[in-house]
């Protein structure tokens, strides 16, 4: 169990979701709709998320098949660090709830919760290590100005140790997150803990 | 080299070769590259029922426009252009200010597109208040899904074009 954190509103709690239109009611559900909230997660068909975004069941699975392709499939970009980049994107974007889900995950495979509190703190300049204060600059960039991005940025990636393969997976995190806080802070809000 | 995804927009947009790096890299990553494709197929799909394909397309180009990502901005407005949209609809929104947004005076286009500038421009800003404005304006929910899922797919497309872009320039300087 790792330590709670609270900066800045942002923390590594485990939140609830709710959304604010009309969720698909599960005994109402297509047999599309029913497979597609199989696919897109465990418990996909308990979460208001996942009943919001199946009123569109082709978009909601191609949707889960890019996010699920790029933050676990394995080889390249340590788990871990593709969720440093996505907890670094939820905190820019300001979507608590993603910051809390993805900071979690990265504990569970760090085993360690610092470069977090630095994120929480301040984006610009964290990380524990050149390579992640690489990582943490880059998740920055493209997610301010992705117009800014260029070849320096990529060699800056290369200097602090990534391979190719790695950088991809590190723009897939970063963009792939783009996509999530929109959807999590536009459709409906967290949901706290009760004290 | 068998057995490998075709090329797609990205790669058209990026200009990668299937001999490049980068290209190869991507390759790699064959579920991603199907699923990015198979997310924007889904969101212009015709089939699609709800909002019409035009107004797909007069959000991903305003959505490019205000992120800005002037390339993908392009490939929009030429979509829109083959599709035979309103010519002065398109120029409205490529000024990209607010009046002249209002006066499109199509007030459902008009929500949409808000909704759009306060998706791209400023996430966090959004609230209950702004969704319940498309509702307002007359889309049903299954219209307010695609909607969101289509300006949160543009806002990674763009990142995603971005990224390669740069990758492809170290490739190509070195």
């Amino acid at each position: 169990m790792s330590a709670p954190i609270h900066i800045n509103g942002f923390t590594n709690d485990t939140l609830g979701w709710k959304a604010w239109l009309d969720v698909v009611q599960l005994a109402q559900a297509t047999p599309a709709q029913m497979s597609v909230l199989e696919e897109s997660h465990p418990k996909a068909k308990e979460s208001d998320y996942y009943l919001f975004l199946v009123h569109q069941p082709e978009i909601l699975r191609q949707r889960s098949l890019a996010f699920n392709a790029i933050m676990y499939a394995p080889g390249g970009l340590s788990r871990a660090e593709r969720e440093l980049a996505s907890t670094v994107v939820s905190k820019i974007n300001g979507c608590v709830y993603c910051a809390s889900v993805h900071a979690q995950r990265f504990e569970q495979l760090a085993k360690r919760q610092d470069v977090i509190e630095q994120v929480f703190e301040e984006p610009n300049g964290a990380g524990t290590s050149d390579r992640e204060r690489a990582i943490v600059d880059f998740s920055i960039e493209l997610t301010r100005n992705p117009d800014h991005v260029n070849a320096s940025s990529i060699q800056k990636l290369k200097d602090a140790g990534l391979q190719n393969s790695e950088v991809l997976d590190l723009i897939h995190s970063i963009a792939i997150f783009a996509w999530a806080n929109r959807l999590m802070l536009n459709l409906g809000e967290p949901i706290f803990p009760s004290v | 080299m068998l057995n490998q995804s075709p090329s797609d927009t990205l790669d058209r947009l990026v200009g990668l070769l299937p001999q490049s790096q980068t290209y190869a890299a991507r390759r790699e990553r064959e579920k991603v590259v199907f699923a990015t494709q198979g997310s924007e197929d889904g969101l212009f799909d015709p089939a699609l029922p709800g909002l019409s394909v035009e107004e797909r397309l007069y959000v991903a180009l305003y959505a490019c426009l205000l992120t800005p990502s002037p390339d993908l901005a392009a490939e929009y407005e030429s979509r829109l252009q083959k599709l035979g949209a309103n010519l002065q609809t398109i120029l409205l929104i490529q000024k990209s200010d607010i009046q002249s947004i209002q006066s499109i005076q199509n007030a459902r286009l008009e929500a949409i597109l808000n909704f759009t500038h306060t998706l791209i421009t400023k996430p966090i800003s959004a609230d209950k208040m702004a969704l319940s404005a498309l509702p307002k304006a007359g889309l049903s929910t299954p219209e307010v899904v695609t909607l969101a899922q289509l300006i949160s797919f543009v806002s990674y497309q763009v990142r995603l074009a971005a990224g390669l872009r740069a990758m492809k320039a170290l490739e190509m300087s070195s």
